[in-house]
């Protein structure tokens, strides 16, 4: 129960917010469809809620610093002159 | 402390004239590797003298040799590139997934913890090891969520990968911490159950408290590099260095909100104190036993 299926749902899950959403509706559905085994949709029924939630936000900040990191100085620096 | 103990600092831009002016205080440092695999030759070149200077670490962030898929081979690569031209004293990578099918997750995310991973990820180090050219320490990792589908529990998963891949333990003190009060583990007990006679290096780092989503109340810590090693993550470390007798380098992570220097030179002595702490208790034990 530990399929490339499965580490890439779980990485949709962690960066795309729509993906999230249709999951938290209906987390057998979205499991069936993305081709996961039986035991693989039964386990991410079960899974912790809550924290794919916040594992999510988190991995979206770090990507965003990330972003931020990459930008040239003088781009970094504009940015904080006028807040963007 | 035990001669062999070592106590050092990852190497920040933002710390790099303190950390270069201290280093009499400072027993080795950690570099991010990535952010040097497009160094130039003349950059490579100034990281090689840094590391005649002061032992030097380097540790990798984006390999993924946690995966059920196999790394790529060109960041590999890069390591090799990186470790051949500046010969640090050991390099370390993460039990992580960072990507799969095609999306970058951005960070470190914790797989399915199951036998099938912890084939995987034995399969991926030791290719690792074959490209770099040296086994890499392998740090296990915080996370926010319990992995969904997993069969093994964190210490098992990490143990089997260990045992399987030959690879030594970096042990986070402040990832363990934050694992085990978050899933409702005593962290002393997580501690215990972790293969300790891995142990080559241990990470210490801060986090803070955060909200869960939803009326519920309850709070998570996240392990942010932010904040100072709360006095939990020195207590773990003490026990660790009782009952861990071979020489341990310890690695003080501050990835920003950076205190003044000398803040950060007190956790190392603090760290020292841990250890010596630590040395004594099991001195005592043999004594007794």
């Amino acid at each position: 129960m530990s399929s490339a299926a499965l580490e890439t749902f779980l990485a949709r899950l962690y960066t795309d917010s729509a993906a999230l959403a249709r999951f938290d509706a209906d987390p057998a559905g979205e499991a069936r469809r993305a081709g996961l085994s039986v035991q693989e949709c039964d386990a991410l029924v079960r899974s912790d809620t809550i924290g794919l939630r916040m594992a999510a936000v988190g991995f979206g900040r770090k990507r965003a610093q990330h972003r931020e990191h990459r930008k040239p100085l003088h781009h970094r620096l504009l940015d904080r002159l006028f807040r963007r | 402390m035990n001669r062999g103990d070592r106590v050092g600092i990852g190497w920040r831009a933002p710390l790099a004239a303190s950390i270069y002016s201290h280093l009499d205080r400072i027993d080795l440092i950690e570099l991010v590797a990535d952010d040097h695999f497009r160094a130039s030759r003349r950059q490579l070149r100034a990281l090689r003298t840094l590391a005649g200077q002061v032992p030097m670490t380097l540790h990798g962030v984006t390999a993924g040799l946690a995966s059920i898929s196999p790394p790529e081979e060109r960041r590999l690569a890069r390591m090799a590139r990186l470790v051949e031209a500046v010969q640090p004293v050991s390099w370390s990578e993460h039990l992580a997934f960072v990507r799969a099918g095609g999306i970058e997750i951005g960070h470190l995310a914790a797989p399915p913890r199951t036998e099938a991973g912890v084939e995987a990820a034995s399969r991926n180090i030791r290719r690792a090891a074959m490209i770099v050219g040296a086994m890499p320490a392998m740090e296990n990792i915080a996370t926010l969520v319990d992995p969904p589908a997993s069969t093994l529990d964190e210490a098992r998963w990490v143990s089997g990968i260990l045992e399987e891949s030959g690879a030594p333990l970096l042990l986070d003190l402040h990832n363990l911490y934050a694992n085990a009060v978050n899933f409702g583990t005593e962290p002393a007990v997580l501690l215990l159950r972790m293969p300790l006679h891995r142990v080559t290096t241990v990470h210490l780092s801060g986090g803070h408290w955060i909200p869960e989503p939803g009326s519920s109340g309850r709070q998570r810590l996240l392990d942010d590099h932010v904040h100072d090693v709360p006095p939990e993550v020195f207590a773990l470390l003490t026990a660790l260095a009782a009952r861990a007798p071979q020489p341990l380098d310890v690695i003080l992570e501050r990835d920003g909100a950076f205190p003044a220097f000398p803040c950060l030179l007190a956790q190392l002595d603090a760290a020292r104190a841990a250890l010596a702490a630590g040395r004594r208790q099991a001195m005592q034990l043999r004594e007794v036993a």
